[in-house]
């Protein structure tokens, strides 16, 4: 069995989890199977469940329903034998220490850690190593607790919005460290609600809203729920029935919207519905195309499960009704 | 369990001379007060067969040891409510290598405040006893400060920093004022000395006491805080427990 388990590919393994506090239900049936080598966003907005997600799958609180296990077993073996770093909402370091003190502490309790000074260059903590973390900015404070997390040498790394209250810059240099670090075939899982963060750095995004997984996949896949372009112009003409039929004709045409004298079209093939656009209305001005970002496929996704989930409230109602 | 993080822990607190300031100086204010009330002429304690200033010199070092071991309840609640404790639960660190390097911290800072104020004693009030006796009496209050680290422990367990100081004052004066750390007991009416057993900081001070003197029954004080602190740490393991299984 332990054999099985060392070469196990499967790192993070969530089912059917669910975790209620009272009547809120901040984890809600999240069924996730994370491999070796992976880097996964968790993305959601605030009180999506992300954090919740984390702790249940550190074995830091008990799910209500459903299991979470880490390299095959249970996480707090996994915790034990020093294979997860983390760096955990609410989770911080002593003020009064200097920041290569705060890393030996935990690296002391650890059985193969590195050596402070490369977990401290790791995370690019090595000019800030003397001082006393309550005198760190919140940078500096987020490098701190990322060498904290992995002096231990981890091959799992959970960092729960490890750039909040960091400025652009720093946001830059962490990643850069972060990448340098899972470049060495580590698994990471983060979780962020700046969507440019998981775009960028994340090989896959599982997108939480409400404790539901609304989302799972690469990047371009994520995007690619909403796909096209948005074609957006300014007309003079009087707006009727039969030019709105004509714009919703236009090539690969999903959506018309009009507001005042706007209209936005979303079209999986902008190029020919704007062409055919021009040669009909050829004094339509103010013309821009945009492409969706991921703030628009998250607002999708999260307004489509939101309207999921009250439709289901509905039913559940009627049922009860009845 | 890890010995160089119960070592780190210790070293950490004992450089925190900030807040070790408070821990050892008022003791060590009282002492210098009490020592030469009481103390003067070279009078002697009938009670005990000790010197006036030895005596308060045991009650103010028991008292200086209590403390430092008390303290160890703000460092708890603090570090709780910072969240390094939760930085600390993704660590092996077990729950149980988390409190002993509490208590070992307890009783390193104990027996720092201890010497300490033996050491003011001897020179500055010139208080003198054997070698011999001085040890036995640091041995005694250091050991008899054991069920103090622990009492330390459960208030940092239970108590939201909200109200751990208050909680902390009743404890501490409770324990200084019945247990005869502050005035002796020698000069109450012996009905105080009487409800003052039920305190373990009036068997501290009887430690330091038969130590000083090389004399009485030092199996009875030693019952009495050994049946203490297995109480004591069966509280402490089932708060532990509890608080594990409620997450």
């Amino acid at each position: 069995m332990n054999q099985i388990s060392l070469i196990e590919p499967i790192v993070i393994q969530l089912t059917g989890l669910k975790k209620s506090f009272g009547q809120l239900r901040a984890v809600d049936g999240i069924d996730i199977t994370i491999n070796s080598g992976e880097v996964v966003a968790l993305l959601g907005p605030n009180g999506a469940g992300k954090s919740t997600t984390i702790d249940l799958a550190l074995g830091l609180t008990h799910p209500t329903a459903g299991r979470a296990r880490l390299f095959g077993g249970d996480p707090h073996d996994a915790i034990k034998d020093g294979r997860v770093g983390a760096m955990l909402q609410g989770g911080a370091l002593l003020p009064g220490m200097t920041v290569s003190q705060a890393v030996a502490l935990v690296a002391s309790v650890h059985k193969h850690p590195l050596s402070v000074a490369e977990a401290l260059d790791r995370a690019r903590c090595t000019e800030i190593a003397k001082q006393r973390v309550s005198k760190l900015s919140g940078g500096q404070m987020q490098r701190a607790r990322f060498a904290v997390a992995v002096v231990s040498n981890p091959s799992l790394l959970i960092l729960d919005e490890p750039t909040a209250a960091m400025d652009v810059e720093a946001r830059r240099v962490f990643w850069q460290s972060m990448q340098e670090f899972t470049n060495q075939g580590r698994t990471v899982v983060f979780a962020t609600h700046y969507l440019d963060e998981a775009d960028t750095y994340a090989d896959r995004i599982i997108m939480l809203n409400a404790g539901k997984i609304v989302a799972d996949g690469t990047p371009s896949e994520v995007k690619a729920v909403v796909s096209g372009r948005r074609i957006r112009a300014s007309f003079n003409f009087e707006r009727t029935v039969d030019i709105a039929d004509d714009l919703q004709r236009l090539p690969g045409v999903t959506s018309v919207e009009h507001r005042g004298e706007k209209f936005t079209i979303v079209s999986d093939d902008s190029d020919a519905a704007l062409r055919m656009l021009l040669n009909r209305y050829p004094d339509i001005h103010d013309i821009e195309v945009t492409a969706h970002n991921m703030d628009d496929a998250f607002l999708t996704l999260t307004a489509a499960s939101r309207d999921a989930n009250q439709s289901a409230q509905a039913a559940a109602l009627t049922g009860v009704g009845k | 369990m890890s010995i160089t993080y119960i070592g780190l822990e210790s070293a950490r607190q004992l450089r925190n001379a900030r807040g070790l300031i408070f821990t050892f100086a008022i003791p060590l204010v009282m002492l210098l007060i009490f020592g030469s009330a009481y103390g003067a002429g070279g009078a002697m304690d009938k009670t005990t067969g000790l010197p006036w200033v030895v005596v308060t010199t045991i009650q103010m070092a028991g008292y200086g040891g209590m403390m430092a071991a008390l303290g160890q309840a703000f460092n708890i609640v603090t570090e709780r409510s910072l969240g390094w404790n939760r930085q600390l639960r993704v660590t092996p660190l077990s729950g149980t290598g988390y409190l002993v390097s509490k208590v070992v911290a307890a009783l390193a800072v104990s027996i720092a405040s201890i010497v300490l104020l033996i050491l003011v004693s001897v020179v500055v009030l010139g208080a003198k006893l054997s070698f011999l006796g001085w040890s036995m009496a640091t041995l005694g209050l250091w050991a008899g400060v054991i069920p103090f680290a622990l009492i330390a422990v459960l208030i940092g367990q239970f108590a939201k920093p909200s109200y751990a100081q208050p909680l902390f004052m009743v404890v501490f004066l409770g324990m200084a004022i019945l247990g005869g750390l502050w005035i002796p007991l020698q000069i109450m009416p012996d009905w105080v000395s009487t409800v003052a057993q039920v305190v373990p900081s009036y068997w501290l001070n009887r430690m330091g006491q038969m130590g000083a003197s090389l004399s009485g029954n030092i199996l009875e004080p030693i019952l009495i805080l050994l049946s203490w602190t297995v109480v004591l740490a069966g509280f402490v393991i089932w708060r532990y427990r509890r608080d594990a299984a409620r997450n």
